[in-house]
């Protein structure tokens, strides 16, 4: 039983993680529409430049180099919307072309990546691990503070949308662009300002990852994509709250399946939910309507 | 309204729909569509804007499932099936914003369209190339002549996302013809075109009801109603408000009031 | 055999294999319109089992994996391509039956994540990350070969294997069931209100297309004899689509075209350079870079690629006009002005 609850200790843990990256990938799809498919390079770039912050240059306590590495991220992902990806979803109709785009750049940010850094394993300089027990569950100090900030995040972004003009501005947006900017919304610069959140989402996704694992690798961030993916579109689709939802039921589902299963393969857990869903309940939990 | 001893026939009608409803998000489109749609002859689908026409038509087409209702297609119940299910039957569409499938040639957008053509098997392309050849040939000179009456045969080998607006409808029309249906649906055939142009599609409208085509026409452009419509049904607000004769109706109060008297009575009769 | 002459073979019968590559994909990408991200996974499948066909018994091998049927050329190849459709036929009805593109694209990447993960784990499938080895050269003792001669044979094999797969795709290409998927590609709601099963329509060009992509993989492991997961990280997929972007989509011709920009000139010439001392892989790095920068190039100023897909004329014409055309003015019942309809139709 210990072994479980352990696993349910760890699986708020995940789910952190997957909930600052879920959002970060919802908030942009609900405004462009289309799926970035290099988000998981994104996490990792940004784990790498908070990296940099950390160890390589500035030798920052982590967590500010995070919040560094993370707005750095932010800015990348707003010029990568500005000189490519826009462009390219302004001049075709089809998707499928922006989406073939970003399937390029996660190739290019991979291989970036690894021409600057190489394929070996890094780490974060972190001040000496402390485990707590809180209730039944075994958690470091350092899975607690990325707890803190997923939870932070999370309101904040709530927050957000429900009371501030922009966030009214970005949800009208995701229901319907054209009647959005014939409102009067500047959907130009709403889109710059979700596309700077999202890439800081997935700067900060990303270096947590790197926390929690204890170290940084070039591809872990795509490999990690098809999880974020799953818990996006069992919460349903366009729907914020809907990833929020979503990432707590993956991020719980794949740690404690670690209980009962080879944990080599639980990332793969993910994928069968994903899946089920799809086959059972194809619009997921909190799907928004238009978005299915 | 129809006799309900006929309105389940079928056999008479080529198509019928009974109470079909419809809502979209909260909003209802369709609350109560019935109507029968006689064999061989041209009816129109007319109603105030918002009275759900198109949404009728592509639940008929079996593009929408409808919330509840039913409809039948020569006497089959045809209720929710989909769209190339009803199509196989005989019932074909095209739309108010033309589709026309642009990488193709216009000669290709007409080929597309007769079904169980021996060269969309794989077996037959490999191992009966014969008759896989011949069907072809002999679709191509149907196609070919359809393009010609159609004053398209110029355009055959032009992309047909190449087309001017006009020059689409036609093809819209024609790839219709070519699939030589029993059924044709058409959503808003005059919908933004030139009136000499109108003219011409009414023209076709009539010869295709002579080669004893049934035709069910949404349709806004009361003059062409007049002329070559034989039947008329109205909807408003998203149920069927009255059926018969143009000019019966425009006598009747309560579709003249679902027009606000507006275009009902307007433009000149002849 | 000099060094040089290793380096041309090789490169011939990977312009082969991806030609084959390119084609399956482009049967179900530039024909039909499916973006099927997962299309390494295809090749990946149909490679491997190529492998366990024709490997003999794994006891004792050092290796483990699953049959071991030891099984002649060209007997496992096929049964590689059979298998990539296998799967295709399970991807077809669980996503593509339900998904519109952008989430059918989201659970294929994924399918091709979750493929590698798991076969790069579970050992006893596929020998995990260590790879299928040794596996018998094709018809080897048939016709003698030393592992000199291999070469340029097989490099021959696949040319004529790739041949054959190209009749068979033009043959397909220009039939009426070509047509069909290219309307379906062009507008399914249309290609169903004509008649068209699209579901059954997007389950054969999967299944073929899944078809080339195995027996594509299947002769990259007879070609090198061992075939293992660096081979066919997820982001390979891109690779291929960049080659049937670049060489033109739509278009058998261009399927060789970009088979020989891009895999040959720019995937494996490089790799014959020699190594950067200090940075070992980096020019592989900058290489698929570049094959990515390449790809956004030319979507932005020649989406149609190199080679464009071709307009397919009618191949007869009409004898006789006796109906109006447009210049004509004999029209219909209806009396028309006969000027306007030429002004609106011109």
């Amino acid at each position: 039983m210990t072994l479980f609850w352990l696993s349910v200790g760890f699986g708020f843990v995940t789910a952190s993680v997957l909930t600052i990256s879920a959002v970060g990938l919802s908030l942009q799809f609900g405004i462009t529409n289309y799926i970035n498919f290099a988000y998981g390079d994104f996490m990792a770039l940004g784990a790498y430049f908070t990296y940099v912050l950390n160890a390589e240059f500035f030798h920052l306590n982590v967590w500010v180099a995070l919040v560094g590495g993370s707005l750095l991220m932010g800015i990348l992902a707003v010029l990568l919307n500005q000189f490519l990806l826009s462009p390219f979803a302004r001049r075709f109709n089809k998707t499928f072309y922006v989406m073939i785009v970003t399937f390029g750049l996660s190739l290019i940010i991979l291989n970036v990546i690894y021409s600057i850094w190489g394929p070996d394993v890094r780490t974060y300089v972190m001040p000496l691990e402390r485990v707590v027990h809180v209730g039944p569950f075994l958690l470091t100090r350092d899975q607690i503070i990325v707890m803190f900030v997923a939870i932070v995040m999370m309101l904040a972004i709530h927050l957000m949308l429900k009371t501030t003009r922009l966030g009214k501005s970005m949800r009208a947006m995701s229901d319907n662009t054209t009647l959005a900017m014939t409102s009067g919304i500047d959907t130009r610069r709403i889109t710059t300002i979700t596309w700077f959140l999202s890439g800081t989402m997935a700067g900060l996704a990303g270096s947590v990852l790197g926390i929690t694992e204890g170290n940084l690798t070039p591809a872990a961030g795509e490999l990690f994509l098809f999880v974020i993916f799953a818990a996006v579109i069992v919460g349903g689709v366009g729907s914020i709250y809907g990833a929020m939802a979503g990432a707590v039921l993956i991020g719980m589902a794949t740690e404690v399946s670690a209980a009962f299963i080879n944990p080599e393969y639980k990332l793969d857990v993910a994928f069968v939910i994903l899946i089920l869903t799809l086959l059972f309940r194809p619009s997921g939990l909190f799907a928004r309507p238009g978005k299915g | 309204m129809t006799d309900p001893a006929m309105s389940l026939a079928g056999a008479e009608y080529a198509l019928n729909c009974e109470d079909l409803t419809k809502s979209f998000q909260g909003v209802m489109a369709v609350t109560g569509a019935t109507f029968d749609v006689p064999r061989g002859m041209i009816t129109a689908l007319i109603g105030p804007n918002g009275a759900g026409k198109t949404t009728v038509v592509n639940i008929l087409s079996g593009m929408m499932r409808s919330d509840s209702g039913r409809m039948t297609v020569d006497g089959i119940d045809v209720t929710n099936w989909e769209s190339f299910k009803i199509a196989r039957l005989g019932l074909m569409r095209t739309f108010q914003l033309s589709r026309e499938l642009g990488g193709l040639t216009v000669l290709e957008n007409l080929l597309v369209a007769p079904q169980h053509q021996s060269g969309e098997s794989l077996f037959n392309i490999f191992f009966r190339p014969g008759r896989t050849k011949r069907e072809e040939l002999a679709n191509t000179e149907r196609a070919l002549e359809i393009l010609n009456t159609y004053g398209l045969y110029e355009l055959r080998d032009s992309r047909a996302r190449e087309l001017s607006g006009g020059q689409k409808k036609l093809l819209e029309i024609a790839r219709g013809i070519m699939a030589a249906p029993k059924i044709l649906l058409l959503d808003e055939p005059m919908a933004g075109v030139n009136p000499a142009l109108i003219d011409r599609i009414g023209g076709y409208i009539l010869d295709l009801k002579a080669q004893g085509m049934t035709i069910l026409m949404v349709e806004h452009n009361l003059n062409v109603v007049e002329k070559i419509c034989d039947h008329v049904i109205v909807l408003a607000e998203g149920r069927t408000l009255a059926t018969g004769r143009l000019s019966e109706l425009r006598a009747n109060a309560e579709v003249v009031q679902a027009y606000l008297g507006e275009v009902i009575n307007a433009g000149p009769t002849r | 055999m000099s060094a040089f002459w290793y380096y041309v073979f090789t490169l011939v019968f990977f312009l082969f294999d991806y030609f084959i590559l390119a084609m399956g994909l482009n049967i179900q990408y530039g024909e039909t319109g499916i973006l099927n991200f997962a299309y390494i996974g295809f090749v990946a499948i149909g490679s491997y089992i190529t492998g366990v066909t024709s490997l003999p018994s794994s006891a004792g091998t050092g290796q483990q994996y699953i049959l071991g049927w030891g099984l002649p050329f060209p007997i496992n190849l096929l049964l590689g391509g059979l298998a990539a459709s296998a799967l295709a036929v399970l991807v077809a009805f669980i996503a593509l039956r339900r998904l519109r593109t952008d989430y059918l694209a989201v659970v294929l990447i994924s399918l091709s994540l979750v493929l590698y993960d798991v076969i790069n784990n579970y050992v006893p499938l596929f020998n995990g990350a260590d790879g299928l080895y040794n596996v018998p050269e094709p018809l080897a003792g048939f016709f003698k070969l030393t592992t000199n001669s291999f070469i340029p044979f097989f490099a021959a094999v696949s040319g004529v294997v790739a041949l054959i797969l190209w009749w068979v795709m033009h043959r397909i290409t220009n039939a009426p069931l070509g047509r069909t998927f290219r309307a379906i590609r062009d507008d399914d709601g249309v290609a169903a209100a004509l008649g068209k099963g699209v579901f059954r329509y997007q389950l054969t060009s999967m299944i073929i297309g899944a078809f080339y992509a195995g027996v594509g993989g299947g002769l990259i492991i007879q070609f090198g004899g061992s075939f293992n997961p660096t081979a066919w990280l997820p982001g390979e997929t891109f690779v291929v689509f960049a080659v049937i972007i670049v060489g033109g989509v739509g278009n058998n011709v261009g399927m060789l075209v970009g088979a020989l920009l891009v895999e040959t000139l720019l995937i494996h010439l490089p790799a014959f350079l020699p190594a950067i001392p200090g940075h070992p892989g980096l020019i592989e790095y900058v290489d698929t870079m570049v094959v990515g920068v390449l790809l956004m190039v030319m979507l932005w100023f020649r989406p149609q690629g190199v080679v464009p897909e071709r307009i397919r004329r009618s191949p007869i014409s009409l004898a006789k006009r006796s109906a109006p055309t447009i210049i004509d003015a004999t029209v219909p019942p209806e009396s028309v002005d006969t000027t306007a309809a030429a002004q609106e139709i011109a």
